[in-house]
């Protein structure tokens, strides 16, 4: 029974009041590619409660986005299960949105507000175009990309290209927001403009967020609460909270400690990894 | 042991922060082109040029060096000999003929690609045999099949039309199967995510998102189809009744009048240019273009 004390330690007394939004129990994922079949994460579990800034944070390797996409609806669990709002997840749907990494994730022959308007219709949030309009503009207004409205994505830069798929996101009000490493592909600068935006959305309407990425810093400034993984296959390593730390705190010494606790937790598992294959490459010599 | 090299060593520079950046103005950062240049930057106007020499040099060649006129006309006695067929109606009558089987023959072809297309995009096996009939289809020249045709449809329209969907089905198909192919995955769990399956899905994602390919395809099966139907009329146009340009070219060349030929071949030329610029070239503008998707 190690797979109860895993999700014992997700839930916090402070919680146990409230059904979590998001319950993923135990769950194996495993997808195959040309030669092998990988398994990306290992009876993985954790409780994302509402309102939540969820991060799941880790090497690459660690299974992170497949868990996502399993999130997402995407692939499927070989073992254990995954509950929103404690019905089981079976296929993709307009509850979970997913805001993904890539650029490429505007339909590029729709422009910006017909992007979000879209997925409005599509998604069942809106019965009228005219109600899908005033919807789309509202979000993008909070993105601040109006005068933008009736561009093409291919004229956009990727900053403004993230914005619009967050304002997508957004404006379909989902259950819970999916973050694929949406801020990775951008610069340094750029990013940190959008981390510090993404909070002030949040502070507006306190949506819940599941937010993958492999930055440490990012996962402090972002997220309420990091769920740090370790890699090949993917299992819990670590749930902590980082509620109260904001880009404003990144000087703060309690930062840096918990930056160098969660790297240390990272890295202790990359030395323990190159022993072990220094071990094997030894014995095989 | 080396010799002794002093290494360059960073010059350290007094600090300044300039307050005046604001205030900046820049010069001329737009500089004007000369007319010529922009004259010359319309792509008519250089494809007009090209044109124009090419007609120059035939001119020159039949006029100068005094050809006969039956093996290669002058290209005016040619021109003359297409206005006037166009003015009398005798022309018309013809390409009315072939663009009205050519459009049949098209439009068929599309409709069953675009069943093929989706059984490939739902099943494996449809995929399978999208790819392997247009392995094995693609290859085989469309006029070939026309003594097939005429067998199992006489000397008809029907046989035309079998011929020209063959010539169509297999590009347009195989374009647009691996141009959905081509799909980035990050587009289809979109899709999926806003609740699109099914023929919705196709329709909203798969087909906008392959476009580029999928008007390969359509351009690419209409140059093999009018080459097609014009070569098949060049077989049997008579014997269907009317007859179309190609058998107006057949009859031409049958009856020794080389300018007939060659306006016929104009007749064939202008209306492929017609439609890849006119239709073909405005559907892209107005699409691919627009969406950044080809340049």
């Amino acid at each position: 029974m190690t797979q109860g004390a895993h999700t014992a330690a997700g839930n916090t007394p402070a919680a146990a009041a409230v059904d979590p939004l998001l319950d993923v129990d135990g769950v194996t994922l495993q997808y195959k590619t040309k030669e092998h079949l990988i398994t990306a994460t290992y009876r993985v579990g954790f409780k994302v409660y509402p309102a939540d800034r969820f991060v799941l944070l880790g090497p690459s390797g660690c299974g992170k986005s497949t868990l996502l996409k399993g999130v997402a609806g995407y692939l499927k669990p070989v073992e254990g299960n995954m509950r929103l709002k404690g019905v089981d997840i079976k296929e993709p749907g307009p509850d979970r949105v997913m805001v993904f990494q890539e650029f490429d994730q505007l339909l590029p022959w729709k422009t910006v507000k017909e992007n979000i308007t879209f997925a409005l219709m599509n998604g069942g949030r809106c019965k009228t175009q005219s109600e899908a309009n005033d919807i789309a503009m509202e979000y993008i207004k909070k993105v601040k990309l109006d005068r933008f409205e009736d561009t093409y994505p291919h004229m956009l830069s990727g900053g403004m290209k993230q914005r619009v798929s967050i304002a997508r996101g957004m404006a379909m009000e989902p259950d819970i927001l999916l973050m694929d490493e949406p801020f990775a592909a951008l610069d340094a600068l750029t990013r940190l403009q959008m981390q510090e935006e993404l909070l002030q959305l949040w502070e507006d309407t306190h949506f819940t967020v599941l937010f993958v990425t492999h930055s440490i810093e990012e996962a402090l400034i972002v997220g309420s609460r990091i769920l740090v993984l370790s890699p090949h296959p993917g299992q819990v390593k670590a749930e902590l909270n980082a509620h109260h730390l904001t880009h404003a705190s990144t000087g703060d010494p309690e930062f840096g400690e918990l930056k160098t606790k969660i790297h240390n937790m990272l890295f202790a598992d990359r030395i323990l990894e190159d022993e072990l294959a220094a071990a094997a490459a030894e014995a095989e010599g | 042991m080396s010799t002794q090299k002093t290494l360059p060593e960073p010059i350290i520079r007094p600090e300044f922060i300039n307050e005046n950046i604001a205030l900046a103005h820049t010069g001329d950062v737009a500089v004007k082109l000369s007319v010529f240049e922009k004259i010359w930057n319309i792509n008519g106007v250089r494809k007009a040029f090209i044109l124009l020499s090419l007609v120059a040099i035939w001119q020159a060649y039949t006029v100068l060096l005094d050809v006969e006129p039956l093996m290669f006309p002058t290209f005016l006695s040619a021109l003359d000999r297409l206005v006037s067929d166009l003015v009398d109606g005798e022309l018309l009558a013809k390409v009315w003929f072939s663009v009205k089987v050519l459009v049949i023959g098209y439009a068929t072809g599309m409709a069953i690609a675009a069943i093929l297309v989706l059984w490939g995009t739902s099943s494996r096996l449809g995929g399978d045999f999208i790819s392997m009939a247009t392995a094995m289809f693609n290859p085989l020249p469309s006029i070939a099949m026309l003594p097939l045709a005429m067998l199992w449809f006489g000397l008809g329209t029907a046989s035309l039309v079998f011929v020209l969907v063959h010539a169509v089905l297999w590009a347009v198909a195989l374009n647009t199967h691996s141009g959905f192919k081509n799909v980035s995955s990050t587009l289809r769990m979109i899709g999926e995510n806003y609740g699109l399956k099914g023929v919705p899905f196709v329709v909203k994602i798969l087909v906008p998102a392959a476009l580029p390919a999928i008007m390969t395809g359509m351009k690419v099966g209409w140059a093999f189809a009018w080459r097609t139907l014009i070569g098949a009329e060049l077989v049997f146009g008579a014997s269907s009744g009317g007859g179309g340009l190609g058998w107006y070219i057949f009859e031409s060349s049958q009856n020794i009048e080389t300018e007939g030929v060659f306006a016929g071949l104009f007749m064939v030329i202008l209306i492929g240019i017609t439609v890849e610029n006119l239709i073909f070239r405005n559907i892209e503008l107005k699409t691919i273009n627009r969406w950044g998707m080809q340049r």
